[in-house]
């Protein structure tokens, strides 16, 4: 008897708690859905896409850079600081810090905070993220920014930074958020990683941290102190943890959740039925790719250097390759055409630095027969195979688990090569042994994306002495393409840099050291009733002080 | 009398059924082995560098099918096991060994095939596509050799089909022919389409129980998804019956220290969360079907090891132990003669429950991604791929999943049923 | 006979704590020869190349094996697990928190699972042969070979998604705060409804079997026929007689079932979003968390531990009743 009245209460507790809750009680409020809870809100350690999200929304910086779309070029624009003035010769910058820049403790925010913060990011003893990037300062043997001739403060919201004579400072290199000095002077520096200040942030955004349930939600309240304030638009946001990606979608169309990203495009259409979700996309910042291992990794190995891959060290042979691979298809039939097909590293956003007479390598399996029995490639025993020299055109290729856009195109490059008469075995890899392999260079051939910098970066990815390039995992090797990215490391007027970034492309075009996919739209989900949201390459959850709510 | 439905039946069925719908592939398998024999005598370096596994499987499967009347008549007299009656578990049982058998023959795809994704892609079960037959590009048939080569790529089907197109429809006009995929018409000339009796050829492909994203055929994939999780349901077993029965019987010898240090080992790993320790392993040696296999059967040991480990101890000091050993019986004689006698029946208890533990942990991983990759179809992946399709495609998730769980029940209900007929304390 | 037992207890206790010693050693040699470090996420443009070489030194990984492992020992003696890499919180403090939501959880989804099946096992030997008894042990069957990701999947397509009826994940509303007490547990009810009869299921079927089949055994015994001529009530006869019988051999069971609940029903959890143990461990591994990895891995060791402990005490406490009910 007690057994069954047991089984009604629940039942009874669901009934009265089916009306509670809804969007009517909270109008200003967004939820917004996340794979994964954040680490910390300091962002001397954000290290993911989600925390450096959360924390920016958190700690301003002295500029706000924005996306312009039609330059395809960043553009700052003040924020703590109203303005800044370069010196003739770059060598110095002044800022002018705006005065009424409270922290959430109602401390005043001044130039000590900005001094404090630079020092930290570059202090060894704190293991920042930004650690080692500061080769524009006066440094120590240990990185570590020297604060007496880099910095002259000249009163509370003036300050003059003096860089390294030689160097080429740019502004994104010196602007970062600003964590309060009075908070973080208390700690020893090494004690700053595990101090309770990073899960209890003070900060200087419009946002203040209402409450943090651990894997569940992070929610933020507005300061309405801030210079930014608004009170029209939302008040209150929500980050909900939802890592299964089914259950952030049914969410999103059940209005549980207001904004998602990264759907997939198979649920598209899904969504759209739904008729309270809007879809916007952000195009061009990551792009897949087939890599082929230009050199042989087993010399390498070995200690002995440099030697072309006796597969894929040829440039003939990997043209052949991306015209024997139906990116079309995968295109169309996976992406639904959100995307386009990729030639180049640079990506379409940059208006002005994209190279678009680049001609794509298309689909023609026939033509790559072609190229590959000139280059001495063809089935002398009848195996099915193409072989040259004794050697048979098989491999492995790798590609990271639980990532279903890669197996669906690892199935298709796999029957792609196959038609052309290339054996090919692909092995799913848990993410932590690729990078392994990526780092000793073990593998012949991979599948991966690359998720491209703002603003753009080239040596880290293609320079030819690999102690600069550590993401230079197919090792490519071009001492021309080298001599560009150097000239592009200087100072120069846009029209050079196009100039420079046109000949790169074309040299990386010629020598296709990877098969270049197609670069892949990050879809977003939108509840129809927020307004503007803002979202472009930069992301969806930026200025998020602008957002309001349309009832 | 009622009929009762026995397993010599179901076998004389489906040996029947096979010849009625696989009759001309059965002729096409038969003449590739006496081909294959041909040139054997007259090209032996060819025919070995030629030996792979898809060739050894459809000509194993082809000799194993003819045999199998031939078993039915001699042993239909004395075998218990093809006289025990018909019920849903043995069903399932022995159709999924078929499965595992006869694969090519039940059917003649790939399981990788796939082609113009547009049209095949998340088709519902029993849909049907045209398919456009092109001119085979000849090749002048010179070597035997070759002809040979050729043929065989005729019969054992690659993952890739450059000779047929799949349309929607056919037009002819005067020089070319227009065909539809979809929404999208392209040309082509007259020259490359196979023409029979004045008109183009065009058959029409049926995918019985739907195809999945990328167009292939679920029925294939999942009589090939059976090999595997019986492969890996075995291979495991096998790895936990060494593993259990050498343990156990050095526990049980030696006794003392290295029992307590066992016994401890068993009853942690008995309760730990195995999953940490394959993931671990998983991460180390690369999820492929081996390291599964291996992982799975180090996860299984421990039942097997207390069985032996009791009998051993039992009997350890049992006089005829003692005799036998006095009158210079190696252990190993003992252990062959003596014990495994007596354990034999608890242990082949265990091994069916653990048959099945396998095979939904080896789903589970392959839910997880951590399976035996992509280059083998297997249930568990088809289910978690078929999770994100749930509102579109319901089949690729629905078929797996209930045959994944006819499976797991089955094992587990011939599991239970030998313990009853086993121990005869339980009336049922 | 009591002390005896307990010494036999306390020496199995020792040795256990031995091997589980033994195997969190295992454990921190394999993840450190295993591809794949604790510095692969800064691997980016994002990040200088000075960052990892000045990680890798703060996390003492390019010193020689033994040396940390050495290091490792001491540390555990004295009872400090270290700092997660990735929480930059005490690894104590980061187990808890998921912790103390897999304890909820597991206890709730065990206590249900008894519950039932202990209900139904009784009914059915009751109604033993009829319709009731076949069609449930044919159910407890199909269910218990029904893998809990399936099962998960179809009840959020069906509850959640179609019927909208319960919630798809998470264990706790966005208002949580403002309930009042019964509106908080209601809310945890609601969220944990589907999650806890995923879980539950194949451990009900399992008890069910088990359960059922022993019962049954018991009620063969000679002694029930005695009991029975001699005009004992049913009732009476399943309470004092037939019941603890049955439950012995069930206890190492349960002992074992509530470890394997206790160490985080994995899958569960990763299909309904839920903050417990076994996200946190998997998760762990894949980030290559270290000191994350063999807490976690320490602290299910020994909630298995003494789980088992509990459940060997349960049995000795009923061997007692059982010796003393005998001889009256």
């Amino acid at each position: 008897m007690i057994r069954k009245s047991l089984f009604l209460l629940p039942i009874l507790l669901i009934a009265l708690l089916s009306s509670c809750g809804t969007k009517t009680e909270h109008p200003n409020r967004v939820v917004i859905g996340i794979p994964s809870d954040v680490n910390t809100f300091n962002p001397l350690f954000a290290s993911s896409v989600d925390e450096g999200q959360v924390t920016e929304l958190l700690y301003l910086s002295l500029a706000d850079f924005r996306w312009n779309e039609n330059l395809g070029e960043l553009e700052a624009h003040p924020m703590l600081a109203n303005s800044w003035k370069w010196a003739e010769d770059s060598s110095s910058i002044t800022f002018y810090l705006r005065d009424d820049v409270m922290w959430s403790d109602s401390i005043p925010l001044t130039t000590e905070d900005v001094v404090f913060s630079l020092d930290v990011y570059s202090d060894p003893a704190v293991s920042s993220r930004l650690y080692g990037f500061f080769e524009d300062f006066y440094t120590d043997e240990e990185n570590h920014i020297d604060v007496k001739k880099s910095f002259i403060v000249q009163s509370d919201y003036e300050l003059q930074i003096n860089f390294k004579p030689g160097s080429t400072p740019k502004l994104i290199d010196v602007v970062h958020p600003v964590i309060p000095k009075h908070i973080f002077d208390k700690y020893d520096r090494k004690d700053i990683e595990t101090a309770d200040a990073n899960f209890n942030p003070v900060t200087n955004s419009p946002f203040v941290l209402k409450k943090w349930d651990r894997n569940q939600t992070i929610t933020l309240g507005v300061n309405e102190n801030s210079f930014l304030y608004n009170p029209e638009n939302i008040n209150e946001l929500i980050f909900k943890i939802i890592p299964d990606y089914t259950s952030r979608l049914t969410q999103l169309k059940k209005g549980e959740i207001d904004l998602m990203e990264l759907i997939a495009t198979e649920d598209i259409e899904e969504v759209k039925n739904s008729g309270i979700v809007e879809l916007m996309t952000i195009e061009g910042r990551e792009y897949d790719y087939v890599a082929w291992n230009n050199i042989d990794p087993n010399v390498y190995k070995d200690g002995g250097g440099i030697t072309p891959h006796k597969l894929f060290g040829k440039k003939e042979v990997r043209i052949a390759l991306t015209h024997a691979i139906n990116r079309k298809e995968i295109l169309e039939e996976y992406l639904y055409n959100y995307g386009e097909l990729a030639a180049t590293p640079i990506s379409p956003i940059f208006k002005t630095y994209i190279n678009s007479d680049i001609e794509q390598y298309n689909y023609d399996p026939e033509k790559a027969r072609k190229i590959l029995a000139k280059e001495g490639w063809r089935d002398s025993n009848n195996n099915g195979v193409i072989d040259k020299n004794g050697i048979e055109f098989e491999f492995t290729l790798n590609i990271p688990g639980g990532n279903p856009l890669r197996s669906y195109a690892s199935t298709i490059v796999k029957n792609n090569l196959n038609a052309v008469g290339i054996s090919i075995k692909v092995e799913t890899l848990e993410m932590g042994t690729l990078i392994d392999k990526l780092n000793s260079k073990s593998m012949d051939a991979w599948m991966a994306a690359w998720y491209i910098p703002i603003p753009i970066e080239l040596k880290v990815f293609w320079y030819s002495d690999l102690q600069y390039s550590p993401l230079n995992f197919a090792s490519y090797q071009n001492k021309k393409a080298d001599k560009i990215m150097d000239e592009l490391t200087k100072n120069s007027t846009m029209d050079k840099k196009k100039e420079l970034y046109f000949k790169f492309q074309e040299i990386l075009h010629e020598d296709e050291p990877i098969t270049f996919m197609y670069w892949k739209s990050n879809i977003v989900g939108v509840n129809e009733t927020l307004r503007n949201t803002g979202i472009g390459p930069f992301g969806a959850i930026t200025h998020c002080w602008e957002w309001s709510v349309e009832n | 009398m009622k009929f009762q439905p026995k397993i010599w039946h179901l076998l004389l069925f489906f040996w029947i059924t096979i010849i009625i719908f696989r009759f001309d592939l059965l002729i096409e398998l038969v003449v590739l082995w006496a081909r294959y024999f041909l040139l054997f005598i007259s090209d032996f370096k060819s025919a070995m560098q030629l030996l792979d596994f898809s060739l050894i499987d459809a000509i194993l499967s082809v000799k194993l099918f003819i045999i199998i009347p031939t078993i039915l008549f001699l042993f239909r007299k004395n075998n218990l096991w093809l006289k025990s009656s018909l019920n849903f578990s043995s069903l399932t049982l022995v159709l999924l060994l078929l499965a595992f058998i006869f694969a090519p023959i039940i059917t003649n795809e790939n399981p990788e095939f796939q082609k113009d994704l547009k049209m095949t892609k998340l088709l519902a079960p029993l849909s049907s596509v045209k398919v456009l037959h092109l001119n085979k590009k000849e090749n002048a048939q010179k070597s035997s050799l070759e002809k040979f080569i050729n043929y065989k790529n005729k019969i054992i089907k690659p993952s890739y089909n450059e000779d047929i197109i799949f349309v929607n429809n056919v037009e002819v006009k005067s020089d070319h022919i227009i065909y539809s995929q979809k929404n999208l018409q392209k040309e082509i000339n007259i020259s490359d389409v196979q023409i029979k009796n004045g008109i183009p050829f065009v058959t029409s492909k049926i995918f019985i129980l739907g195809t999945d994203e990328f167009g292939r055929d679920i029925f294939t994939r999942l009589i090939y998804g059976a090999r595997i999780s019986l492969l890996v349901g075995i291979g495991a077993v096998v790895v936990s019956l060494f593993m259990g029965l050498s343990f156990g019987f050095i526990a049980g010898f030696k006794g003392g220290f290295i029992d307590t240090i066992f016994s401890r080992l068993t009853d942690l790993f008995l309760a730990f969360p195995i999953i940490y320790f394959i993931v671990l392993i998983l991460a180390l040696f690369g999820n492929s079907l081996l390291s599964v296999i291996i992982v799975l059967g180090l996860s299984g040991w421990m039942g097997l090891f207390k069985i032996v480990k009791s009998e051993v101890l039992a009997e350890k000091n049992k006089d005829y132990i003692l005799t036998a050993g006095m009158l210079g019986q190696t252990n190993r004689k003992i252990l062959t003669k003596e014990i495994l006698p007596v354990i034999f029946v608890p242990i082949v208890v265990n091994i069916v429950f653990q048959f099945s533990n396998v095979i939904l942990a080896e789903s589970a991983l392959s839910y997880l991604g951590l399976g035996t990759g992509n280059s083998y179809p297997s249930w568990g992946a088809m289910i978690e791929s078929g999770q994100r399709y749930i509102m579109k495609a319901w089949w690729m998730i629905s078929f797996p999943g209930l045959i994944l769980i006819a499976t797991l029940f089955s094992a587990n209900d011939f599991g239970k049923r030998l313990n009853e007929t086993i121990n005869p304390g339980i009336q049922k | 006979m009591n002390k005896e037992f307990l010494k036999a207890l306390l020496k199995r206790i020792i040795s256990s704590l031995i091997t589980l010693f033994l195997l969190i050693s295992l454990l921190f040699i394999l993840i450190r020869l295993s591809p794949g470090d604790p510095t692969q996420k800064f691997l980016s443009a994002e990040f200088s190349p000075e960052l990892i070489k000045k990680v890798t030194a703060d996390f003492k990984l390019d010193q020689p094996l033994y040396e940390q492992y050495i290091n490792f020992v001491v540390n555990i003696f004295k009872g400090d697990l270290g700092i997660s890499y990735n929480y930059r919180m005490p690894v104590l403090s980061v187990v808890w928190q998921f912790l103390s939501f897999t304890l909820l959880f597991a206890s709730l989804s065990f206590l249900i699972q008894i519950i039932i099946s202990f209900y139904l096992s009784i009914k059915s030997i009751r109604k033993k042969g009829t319709a009731f008894d076949k069609v449930v042990s044919k159910l407890s069957l199909i269910v218990y070979a029904t893998p809990a990701f399936v099962l998960g999947v179809f009840l959020i397509y069906l509850f959640s998604v179609q019927l909208n009826l319960f919630p798809s994940s998470g264990s706790k509303s966005l208002d949580f705060d403002s309930f009042s007490i019964a509106g908080k547990i209601g809310d945890y009810f609601w969220h944990l409804t589907l999650p806890i009869i995923t879980l539950s299921s194949a451990g009900i079927a399992m008890f069910y079997k088990y359960l059922r089949d022993n019962l049954d055994e018991t009620y063969q015994q000679p002694f029930i026929l005695n009991l029975r001529a001699s005009g004992y009530d049913e009732k009476v006869i399943l309470k004092k007689h037939v019941l603890p019988n049955a439950i012995r051999p069930l206890i190492s069971v349960a002992g074992i079932e509530l470890g394997i609940l206790l160490g985080g029903a994995l899958i569960t959890e990763i299909i309904f979003g839920l903050p417990g143990m076994g996200r946190l461990m998997l998760n762990s591994i894949f980030e290559r968390d270290y000191p994350l990895v063999i807490g976690c891995a320490l602290t299910a060791g020994l909630i298995i531990i003494i789980s088992n402990f509990i459940a060997d005490l349960i049995k000795m406490k009923l061997d007692k009743r059982m010796i003393k009910g005998l001889m009256n």
